[in-house]
């Protein structure tokens, strides 16, 4: 994006005009800033502030304790544990998310019959819920597997895989991938259409083989959509919620609590209203510098 | 020549077998929704003896299906409506003043700011927010969405409308055309490609979502969503599981069909404007 390019006068406009012009332009800005400003700016300050005190949610009284919420969500143990499974997850599910999206990407954008078809289907799971989409795999996972893993005589599929505190983790991470694959499959699929495809011919007459085209040609293409990607993925993991939710809401034993969930129920059933808010606004600050370093990054690339 | 058709072979197969991760689930819930408990204690996998209807008509009973069904889609509806009427107009004014007033380039990343804040962060404090406000249903919902979808619209808009040539905006000023006028008869119909990605992802986005009416309208089923509904039906039918999958049938028919039937706009929507910039 190009903030630089310097608009131009136009050589007619009058006083007059110009006065107009700013008039229709704040009334067109004016209700989404305020809209903007009063439920997304001003619930964040709100935030801020609860942090700071030590209500849980209900009594009129509450009292103003600094950071002492801060100080005590780095000794707590089950913070800690929610977070060290989201870094985790979230490894994995962008490993998985780009590496079979882009080979997905590449497998949809060969030229052979009935490739809008697949297309199609492919992008299928992307426009369901995450909510449906896990209370099917619940039910899936709890009574249709486990009898083919007994047939075939795989160990770790002859029984609920989401109540084995070792293997859960991987249900999730597999019906995550079914449905989050889609939509960055789109993606890569719409940067691979970009490339030139003389591009190609030419290095295969320079008698490079195929590892090196897609080294030297597929992959500099791809790398804006990668960062788009790699940030969306990254966001996604670290906030999952939605299909822990429905495939095993933290269990078995807590071992799949991620962070949005802990903050879920410290807020909700558990009455730690101002402790909850701490906790977000720290996954907060941790989301932000992620983003905000994956995105220099890629930018970096780019100007090379 | 015998290479490319191998390999042609070899990329079939392995589509279809993708394509079978994509339909195995699909199928079964189909399968398993049209089957009655016995059948379904028999075998997951066996296919209906008969197409039983029972299922389905639990989950239409008492009526709370349609109503989840019309909350969905006026959210999504009057969500939709909401962006299209601010967002456009407010990235047209931030884009083209933005070069000349600091005002507007101030305004322009506060209003990116968002991008960084997780939904959790706000998550609480809205839902006290609204609560004083008495804006605990549908409604007070949309005015939520449009709030939550301003960073990624204005973003998207004002890229957009950078890389879009002047001249035909000039040539309308210069005509006489007033300032609203340049908007919705020139700038508001070149905006089309961009405006179909971010209704799309923005649609996508409202029909499945299920956090924001969780912690907002889960207190009454006359405001539950889709989401809510078959999240609830789980709840309340956990034993009979027959009955559960056909409201997840239920509850992916609507974006099915439509996606059956819309699915070269969708596609094409979510791809036109993304990947420009």
């Amino acid at each position: 994006m190009s903030v630089a390019t310097k608009s131009r006068e136009t050589p007619v406009q009058n006083r007059g005009a110009t006065r107009s012009k700013r008039i229709t332009f704040a009334l067109m800005t004016l209700p989404g800033l305020l809209l903007y400003s009063a439920f997304f700016i001003f619930p964040v300050l709100m935030g801020i502030y609860y942090g700071m005190t030590d209500w849980n949610g209900i009594t009129r009284k509450f009292n103003f304790i600094g950071l002492a919420n801060y100080a005590r969500i780095f000794q707590d143990d089950r913070f800690l544990r929610a977070l060290l499974f989201n870094l985790r997850y979230c490894i994995m599910l962008t490993v998985c998310i780009v590496a079979l999206g882009i080979a997905l990407a590449l497998l949809l954008n060969s030229k052979i019959k009935g490739i809008t078809a697949y297309r199609a289907m492919y992008f299928v799971p992307a426009v369901l819920s995450g909510i449906t989409v896990g209370l099917i795999f619940n039910q899936i996972l709890y009574r249709a597997i486990p009898p083919i893993g007994q047939a075939l005589g795989i160990e770790f599929l002859s029984k609920n895989i989401l109540s084995d505190p070792k293997l859960a983790v991987y249900g999730i991470l597999f019906v995550n991938v079914w449905q989050g694959v889609a939509m960055p499959t789109l993606l890569f699929l719409a940067g691979l259409q970009s490339i030139p495809a003389d591009l190609y011919e030419a290095a295969s007459l320079d008698g490079a083989n195929i590892l090196q085209q897609f080294w030297y040609i597929t992959l500099p293409f791809l790398v804006p959509v990668l960062t788009v990607v790699m940030v969306l993925t990254v966001k996604g993991g670290l906030m999952i919620f939605d299909y822990i939710k429905a495939l095993t809401d933290g269990g078995p034993g807590g071992v799949t609590e991620s962070v949005s969930l802990l903050i879920y129920s410290n807020a909700f059933s558990e009455n730690k209203y101002s402790y909850a808010i701490a906790e977000a606004i720290i996954v907060g600050i941790i989301i932000a510098l992620i983003s905000a370093v994956q995105i220099s990054i890629s930018n970096k690339k780019k100007v090379d | 020549m015998n290479h490319s058709k191998s390999s042609a072979v070899l990329r079939h197969i392995l589509l279809l077998i993708g394509v079978g991760f994509i339909i195995l689930p699909l199928y079964m819930t189909i399968i398993t929704a049209f089957k009655t408990p016995a059948e379904n204690m028999a075998s997951f996998f066996a296919f209906p003896q008969s197409f039983n209807l029972e299922n389905f008509k639990g989950v239409l009973e008492g009526g709370g299906y349609f109503r989840a069904f019309f909350n969905t889609v006026y959210i999504t509806a009057l969500v939709i409506l909401g962006n299209m009427a601010i967002m456009p107009a407010m990235s047209y004014a931030i884009s083209r003043s933005m070069d000349t007033s600091r005002i507007y380039r101030i305004v322009y990343y506060f209003l990116l700011l968002g991008i960084f804040i997780p939904f959790e962060v706000k998550m609480m404090p809205l839902v006290k927010l609204m609560s004083w406000l008495h804006l605990l249903h549908p409604t007070g919902l949309v005015i939520l969405c449009i709030s939550s979808s301003t960073c990624e619209a204005v973003f998207l808009y004002v890229g957009f409308l950078y890389s879009i040539p002047k001249e035909m905006e000039e040539a309308a000023y210069i005509d006489g055309a007033t300032t609203l006028q340049t908007y919705t008869k020139v700038v508001f119909p070149l905006l089309k490609p961009m405006m179909a990605t971010v209704l799309i992802r923005n649609g996508l986005w409202i029909w499945n979502d299920f956090m924001l009416p969780l912690v907002t309208l889960n207190r009454s089923d006359k405001f539950w969503t889709l989401t809510l509904f078959q999240y609830n039906f789980r709840t309340e039918y956990s034993v009979d599981y027959s009955r559960t999958f056909a409201a997840f049938c239920m509850s992916m028919l609507p974006i099915l069909v439509f996606y059956v039937f819309m699915q070269k706009n969708i596609i094409g929507g979510l791809t036109s404007g993304a990947v420009k910039s």
